[in-house]
């Protein structure tokens, strides 16, 4: 086994791990030039849609929400990488978190922003989003409180809000020795951002126990985010989405995907930024064994949702549930179970099979999967409603919504890589080389 | 008058402190400066905070008052929807509790900023130490006539170097 | 004792001609639609026929269903619109605030009887339709849901010159299957059907306690 990154001396540390901030190269800029472009075709695709009409979607009656509503839920699911793993691991302590943190809590914060987005691109009249804002108006009109998008607006405020300060906070110190080391206008950016930190023990202590306090805070918030996206469907008399489990199922699923996410980036982080003395294969292997395990609770709760629903054999429900299972969804619910089932126990279950690049792949297979999930949840229940005779247009999305898509992905590539630029993507103060005594 | 004792080990600057501490050195008079958090055994430099307290008091107040102003504001202008009643408790639970977690972060990271004195006025006069990777400064304020008596104490306990700032 | 509007449809005397779709057509401003995008399913109608089929070819029964908005006491679609563009009514008509919505689709997903239809383009007349428009009902912008209103705008008119309402599909109802009236007056037609043992409501069982009564032969 390789060291464990703590053991390395401090300056070699703060080196390795300041040492990517510094230059550009080659297949950076290309990284970037290429992700922004499918990020501007999707803003154009944005404005296509503001300019003519929602009909330039593949949305229809009765299917009202699709892609845009699974790629909400997906990227909200996402965001669960971050803060909710890191703020379990910091609250028991576990010291192998230490590299992992900070490359789990940008994601959050960039899923967050890209998740946050679809809510505004799906409305028909986006401009007029801030209307679910109570803001004092001269008609007195109010948002309604009982929508459970408004419980979303808010969810996602707080979490926005929890999950940036909670990255910002530990990039403090970080940023205080980085305004030492930088020059120009970085220099000037660290400083202000670090708000004139000294470093001394007051502010340790307050950081560290704000840290605690908020990793607290942002394990309720994490968990009811994602609970309140699933009460958007659960809330409904719908066939299939009117289920108490809704909520568990969702959370236990975003933690499952945001696990795969924080997998790849930090793979890619790994092989790209030469930090394979920080990312050993130990962190690798807990987190695909944490991985492991959210893959079976997320069989579990698939098999009881679905179970639950063919014994009770109601009609409505049967309707949906023949669709996804056997009829014409049925490809991609099983492709689903192989992608989130099949594959990770398999390639991670067996020690043999484990190793850094099967638990990439097995991710990978993880992010797919779970994208059908929010699809099987979203799609196959609108499409079946209760009075037969509203049925079944096929929903197909059009170039617009697989444009936003994409360019949903390629933000995150793009955010990803600018924020990897600007800030170490290892809290280096974390290494603490004075060791708590016994 | 500024006292920076440099130290390397934590046994050391234990001993330093408290040392000093038995001088009727305060804890006010104390500050370590790292480049890393430094933990010391309880007792030996403690900070002690309101910061939990007041994450609750946020969390309360913010809640309370969002609460309130839903009930306000369903009641200012009153709509039917679903025969559901115009103020309910439960549907705007998930709002009241997610305003609750709101103030809880938000007071968490003001008192942050307070305590931490990053956002107090600081006074330009105290010096602050560079100090170097691994090491940890403890700085010391006192009469400039206990001065010397201060430095040797800090030498027996360990202190690698002593610096002597006018304040 | 205030209003409260409700329907009854006698499904004995429907013969699915589909004369009230067309009523409410041109009573409503309903936008056009074209082939492609009514393929896609999104011709906007507030109310439809539905037509059900019992046995083979030639010993066969047709039944026909006009299905408008149910104007649900409880109903599933109002409490999830986040800025009130949907809701009921003192008179027990569930309203669609044109101007307020800003298109969540949530009321239409939320809606048991798909009754809702939203305004996937701005709406287009070829001249020189758009001289045939009943000055009465504002035109929907794109990016709106919309819906069956009772025709609110008759409701109202009746309202001041003190007669009965009739919407348009009532009224264009060739085999006066439809009856339209106060369900809070003991005297009206449409109460006493409501009450005649004939009338079922529309999946009942979800609790939405809708206001169309469609009645039946109960054999």
């Amino acid at each position: 086994m390789a060291t464990a990154p703590e053991l390395l001396p401090y300056g070699q540390i703060r080196e390795d791990l300041f040492r990517p901030l510094g230059g550009v190269s080659r297949r950076y800029v290309l990284t970037l030039v290429a992700a922004m472009s499918v990020v501007l075709l999707g803003a154009f695709a944005w404005f296509t849609q503001l300019r003519d009409g929602m009909g330039v979607t593949g949305l229809q009656r009765p299917v009202f929400w699709g892609f845009y509503i699974v790629n909400f839920v997906f990227w909200i699911g996402i965001s669960h990488a971050g803060t909710l793993i890191s703020a379990i691991l910091r609250l028991t302590d576990a010291g192998w978190r230490k590299p992992i943190t900070r490359a789990a809590e940008a994601i959050t914060v960039f899923a967050l922003m890209i998740g946050g987005l679809f809510p505004i691109i799906h409305l028909g009249r986006a401009w007029f989003f801030y209307w679910l804002v109570p803001y004092p108006n001269e008609r007195l009109l109010w948002p309604n409180f009982r929508s459970p998008l408004l419980w979303d607006l808010m969810a996602i405020m707080t979490y926005v809000t929890g999950s940036v300060l909670y990255l910002y906070l530990p990039l403090i110190p970080d940023m205080a020795q980085l305004a030492e080391h930088a020059t120009l206008w970085r220099r000037r950016v660290y400083s202000i951002l670090s708000l004139g930190w000294t470093g001394s023990d007051r502010e340790w202590h307050a950081l560290e126990r704000a840290m605690k306090l908020m990793a607290g805070m942002i394990l309720g918030i994490a968990i009811s985010v994602h609970t309140i996206v699933s009460w958007d469907f659960a809330m409904a008399i719908a066939p299939m989405w009117h289920s108490t489990i809704f909520g568990p199922y969702f959370v236990v699923g975003a933690i499952f995907s945001g696990l795969a996410a924080l997998l790849i980036v930090m793979a890619l982080i790994r092989s790209t930024m030469h930090l394979e003395r920080y990312l050993t294969w130990h962190h690798f292997n807990n987190l695909a064994k944490l991985l492991l395990l959210m893959s079976l609770l997320w069989t579990y709760f698939t098999a009881s949702e679905n179970l639950t629903v063919w014994y009770g054999n109601e009609p409505d429900e049967m309707a949906v549930f023949g669709a996804r299972t056997r009829g014409a969804f049925a490809p991609y619910f099983w492709a689903m179970v192989i992608l989130n089932f099949c594959v990770p126990f398999v390639l991670l279950g067996v020690k043999k099979f484990r190793n850094i690049t099967t638990s990439v792949i097995a991710s990978v297979c993880v992010l797919a999967g779970m994208w059908l999930e929010r699809y099987l949840i979203t799609v196959p229940t609108l499409s079946f409603p209760r009075l037969t005779t509203a049925t079944s247009f096929h929903y197909a999305p059009t170039w617009v919504e697989l444009a936003i898509t994409a360019a949903t992905f390629a933000g995150m590539v793009m955010l990803y890589l600018i924020f990897a630029k600007l800030f170490p993507i290892i809290a280096v103060w974390e290494f603490k080389p004075h060791e708590e005594e016994e | 008058m500024y006292l920076f004792a440099e130290f390397h080990e934590k046994a050391q600057l234990t001993a330093a402190i408290r040392a000093l501490k038995d001088a009727g050195a305060k804890d006010d008079d104390l500050d370590l400066f790292s480049e890393e958090p430094v933990e010391l055994r309880r007792g030996v430099l403690d900070r002690p905070s309101k910061m939990s307290l007041v994450s609750v008091i946020g969390a309360v107040v913010l809640g309370t008052a969002v609460t309130s102003f839903v009930y306000f504001a369903q009641n200012n202008y009153k709509l039917i929807t679903g025969g559901m009643p115009t103020f309910s408790f439960w549907a705007t639970g998930v709002i009241s509790f997610e305003m609750t977690m709101l103030g809880g972060v938000a007071a968490t990271f003001g008192w942050f900023l307070w305590e931490s004195g990053l956002l107090r006025k600081r006074d330009a006069a105290t010096p602050v130490p560079l100090v170097a990777p691994g090491a940890i400064s403890l700085r010391v304020r006192c009469a400039s006539e206990r001065a010397a008596y201060v430095s040797d104490v800090m030498y027996r306990a360990g202190a690698d170097s002593i610096e002597l700032k006018a304040a | 004792m205030s209003h409260r509007w409700g329907m009854a449809i006698d499904l004995d005397r429907c013969t699915g001609c589909e004369a009230c779709v067309a009523a409410c057509h041109a009573e409503n401003n309903l936008p056009l639609s074209n082939p492609e995008e009514a393929a896609k399913g999104r011709a906007v109608h507030w109310i439809r026929v539905e037509h059900y089929y019992e046995g083979e070819f030639p010993d066969i029964k047709v039944k026909h269903r006009p299905v408008l908005c149910q104007h649900c006491d409880e109903a599933p679609c109002e409490p999830v619109c986040p800025v009130y563009a949907t809701y009921q009514n003192p008179e027990g008509i569930n309203v669609q605030v044109y101007n307020r919505c800003v298109g969540t689709f949530y009321c239409a997903n939320n809606c048991p009887y798909t009754v809702r239809s939203f305004n996937f383009f701005p709406p287009e007349w070829p001249e020189p339709l758009q001289m045939a428009h009943n000055p009465d009902v504002a035109i929907r912008m794109g990016g709106v849901m919309e819906k069956c209103s009772f025709c609110i705008q008759r409701v109202k008119r009746a309202e001041g010159e003190g007669a009965n309402p009739q919407p348009a599909c009532v009224q264009g109802c060739p085999a006066e299957a439809m009856v339209f009236g106060d369900l809070n007056d003991p005297e009206s037609k449409v109460a006493k059907l409501a009450k005649s043992g004939r009338a079922t409501r529309l999946l009942e069982e979800l609790g939405t306690k809708p206001k169309v009564f469609y009645l039946e032969k109960t054999s």
